[in-house]
């Protein structure tokens, strides 16, 4: 199964608001750890340090859900692992630095698909607008790694994540 | 960066935690919350603000085009007639400023859409304007993505 599917199989499951901040949380957990994992292997130089910064902009994405999951009275007891990322992404260590950026790209945008879902179905609605700026945060890394891999265009009319 | 996340973060906390405990705020006070279509309404004025900001602005001719696709859904979905205004300053400083207040007002318009498609729309949306922050930001030779959250951690911190 595809990276895109797993995670949106993963929101789709969800019944509840926290169900669904949930799932928004797992994968920038897992965005991170992929981030940090690519700079570990495949990526060097200046793309080495930026899929480390974009790391660090994952995990203070993930911390936006964890507020979120807080707000609702909800805890945090699991967070994704590097187990949870081997299963997602099992040759990200071994790809070549392209496909390490296409894999990212893919879990970007299955990312932003999930947290358009969250618009759909979330009840607390407020809450989307912290989605909402998580999701643009994610766009704009779209940008960045389009631009990296010479894919044209870099911005899309709609974007859905697809 | 810990610094801006931690007011990012404090700001998301309070926004959401509020939103949780206070209910609408609109409908609390006694005022008729906006519909669906006035609230695209209004927004369709922004977009078409930034869209005539970008026109003339070098390598922004597809963001010029997307952005014309925004209008031409938003005055669908919404059924209003908007109006292009005159092309603008035609720099890139103000076309990334226009676009930054049309990706706060999507954002911000999100929880006041009844219409959960029309939310999702409008999500689209604004992961295109965010985009064409970046790309505006790359055109110019800078960091495409300087701020995790798109401009917001210095927007909700305020």
């Amino acid at each position: 199964m595809s990276v895109a599917a797993e995670v949106e199989q993963r929101f789709a499951a969800a019944r509840t608001d926290a169900g669904l901040l949930k799932a928004g949380l797992f994968v920038e957990e897992v965005a991170a750890l992929a981030y940090a994992a690519a700079a570990d292997g495949p990526l060097t130089g200046a793309d080495r340090a930026q899929a480390l910064r974009f790391a660090r902009h994952e995990r203070a994405h993930a911390e936006v859900f964890e507020t979120m999951l807080f707000a609702l009275t909800v805890p945090v007891r699991e967070h994704a692992t590097g187990a949870d990322l081997q299963a997602l992404m099992p040759a990200l260590r071994r790809a070549a630095p392209q496909q390490a950026w296409e894999r990212l790209a893919e879990l970007e945008g299955a990312a932003i698909a999930g947290q358009q879902l969250l618009g759909r179905r979330l009840q607390a609605l407020d809450a989307l607008r912290s989605v909402a700026t998580v999701m643009a945060g994610g766009a704009q890394h779209l940008v960045a790694i389009r631009d990296t891999l010479a894919d044209e265009p870099v911005t899309k009319a709609f974007e859905t994540g697809r | 960066m810990v610094g801006t996340r931690r007011r990012f973060l404090g700001a998301a906390g309070a926004l959401v935690g509020g939103a949780l405990l206070g209910g609408c705020g609109a409908e609390e006070a006694g005022r008729e919350p906006p519909s669906d279509a006035e609230v695209l309404g209004r927004l369709l004025r922004l977009e078409l603000a930034a869209g005539a900001a970008v026109i003339g602005v070098a390598g922004a001719e597809l963001i010029a085009r997307q952005d014309a696709l925004h209008a031409r859904r938003l005055a669908a979905a919404s059924g209003a007639q908007g109006r292009e205004p005159a092309a603008a300053a035609q720099d890139a400083a103000t076309a990334l400023a226009r676009k930054q207040e049309a990706l706060f007002a999507y954002v911000e318009a999100l929880p006041l859409l009844v219409d959960p498609e029309l939310r999702v729309l409008v999500m689209q949306i604004a992961g295109s304007e965010a985009e064409h922050l970046a790309a505006l930001r790359l055109a110019t030779g800078k960091d495409p993505v300087p701020d995790p959250f798109a401009g917001f951690t210095d927007r909700m911190a305020a």
